[in-house]
């Protein structure tokens, strides 16, 4: 297999985009990123686009929209799907196609537009993301799904609300030091805790948001990547790994199988353990995902993630920082874009581009991205060059 | 009847005895005759051998309830729409739902409409009943075994 890298980065920015459609926000990232790696699009091999949803896009090809606008045919592109995880398996199939030998430069776009919609749809959209027939007629949402995980957690480990709600503020706070970030707004303790009850026991504030966005990376093999950047972040690990669709059939409810299976394949593949990553961006779409995230990657015990959070161990100064960019939560969670937005936040840490977020010195650093209520977990490592 | 009438939108499949049964007052799961593999939610297949020869067999729907949810924000399907009478506005109070354990592992879901959430408790003992709803719908409830 050959080597891949990271050579050009490029964030839309995030948030109820009503001024633009999926194709201009395309745009605007593509740009971007063919901008930070000084080549042209003429120099791409092949692209991979991801979006989660048809319904959201308003067509059953997104793609196509996607390389029309940009120009991109007759060269090779096609659309992934892995719901929320989205972005991560078009970084995943990217570099595949580089690792085995297909292409020397690739393009991997993630998108969504989800607010054409109105926000009630959206919803009902993401709920189907569990089982259609067997869960679904239970009104079941999204939102549901984890906070049967939270009560769980909070059975089992004592988790509380307060902590929940610490997650909350955290990515806030680094989501004001964000410019792509959706919401720019500071939330403390009294305001998470007091905000309306989505589904019992998450509130408004433990919720990510219903988010436009794009987000791209280019990725090239070692040769062209040490050709094009002095900087380049190399992927040195990647896990894929599945769970069943009910939450009802998963053998815990308080830890995403998933997550641990392809945390396990990453961590092997590049070498490294969880005490050795100095940065990681993981599934926060509700806070109580942070935190189950925590245990399953092992940045702590299992049933610690409520404690690593009230100590502060995930801020940039902490023991283990996590989603300093705001996360799903402030950042917002474009289901396509998400994980490459993760990528992008990395590869900015680790090229020491990050600004007033910058984690000190950073050099390996992780990704952890979740489809549905963790049917499928995606995690990527890099490694700065 | 139709499978829908549980589902909602799936009308399509070859469990659909699952809603009749559940009409006639009994949850089913299915069982592999080759491997004995038990399946709730029932399923036409056995992923453990690859055999498609199942049979049917009425669970025994009690356990305990292993996690549980309120949900405020329902999805369009189950959303209350405002009156159309000026000045006035509609209460929506949900309807907890949970999973409850039961033989094998196997977990039911179902609504639970008797107890208040302040009292729904992870590990409490309850047992899951078919519902038929006044529309002609069927459904699932969880309630305590006291």
């Amino acid at each position: 297999m050959r080597k891949v890298g990271i050579v050009g980065v490029g964030h839309g920015k995030f948030g109820v985009r009503s001024d633009a459609s999926l194709r201009e926000l395309v745009f605007e990232a593509v740009k971007a990123c063919l901008d930070d790696a000084g080549i042209s699009l003429k120099e791409v091999d092949s692209m991979v686009t991801g979006v989660a949803g048809d319904e959201f896009a308003f067509n059953i090809q997104p793609s196509a929209q996607v390389h029309d606008y940009i120009g991109f045919y007759p060269k090779p592109n096609f659309r992934v799907e892995g719901a929320c995880a989205t972005g991560s398996v078009a970084l995943r199939v990217g570099w595949m196609n580089i690792a085995s030998g297909l292409a020397d430069i690739v393009l991997v776009v993630g998108v969504e537009k989800m607010n054409e919609l109105p926000t009630n749809m959206a919803t009902e959209i993401m709920g189907r993301a569990g089982d259609a027939i067997w869960e679904y007629p239970f009104g079941t949402t999204f939102p549901g799904y984890y906070a049967m995980i939270a009560n769980a957690h909070m059975a089992e480990f004592r988790t509380t609300e307060e902590q929940l709600a610490m997650v909350a503020v955290k990515n806030h706070y680094y989501g004001t030091l964000n410019p792509f970030a959706h919401m720019q707004k500071e939330v403390d303790l009294n305001k998470a805790l007091s905000s309306f009850t989505v589904a019992y026991p998450l509130k408004l504030y433990d919720c990510s948001l219903i988010t436009d966005g794009a987000a791209a990376v280019l990725l090239a093999s070692e040769e062209r990547a040490k050709a094009i950047s002095k900087k380049p972040v190399w992927i040195a690990g990647l896990g894929l790994a599945t769970d069943s669709m009910r939450l009802g059939d998963r053998k815990s409810l308080t830890s995403l199988q998933a997550s641990r299976e392809a945390a396990k394949t990453a961590y092997k593949m590049a070498g490294v353990g969880p005490g050795d990553i100095d940065i990681a961006t993981v599934h926060d779409c509700f806070t109580i995902a942070e935190i189950v995230a925590y245990e399953d990657l092992g940045f702590c015990e299992r049933g610690e993630g409520g404690k690593l959070i009230e100590a502060k161990e995930t801020y940039v100064d902490g023991r283990i920082p996590v989603n300093v960019d705001g996360g799903l939560k402030a950042k917002g969670h474009p289901l396509g874009a998400t994980g490459v937005s993760m990528a992008i936040e990395v590869t900015k840490q680790l090229r020491g581009e990050a600004g007033p977020r910058q984690v000190k010195d950073a050099e390996i650093g992780l990704t952890h991205n979740v489809g549905g209520s963790g049917q499928v977990a995606l995690i990527h490592i890099f490694r700065r060059g | 009847m139709e499978f829908r009438n549980f589902s909602l939108f799936i009308n399509q499949t070859k469990v659909s005895r699952f809603a009749d049964e559940l009409g006639a007052g009994k949850i089913m799961s299915t069982l592999c005759k080759r491997c004995g593999k038990q399946y709730y939610p029932p399923q036409a297949d056995c992923p453990s051998c690859m055999g498609s020869e199942m049979e049917w067999k009425e669970l025994k729907a009690e356990g305990k309830l292993i996690t549980f949810t309120k949900i405020h924000v329902p999805p369009e399907h189950f959303a209350v729409r405002q009156p159309l009478m000026p000045f006035s506005s509609v209460q929506f109070e949900p309807c907890p739902i949970g999973l409850l354990e039961v033989e094998d592992g196997l977990r039911i879901m179902g609504w639970i409409p008797k107890v208040d959430l302040k009292k729904i408790r992870v590990g409490m003992k309850m047992k899951a009943s078919p519902q038929t709803l006044p529309d002609g719908k069927l459904t699932i409830i969880l309630e305590p075994i006291w």
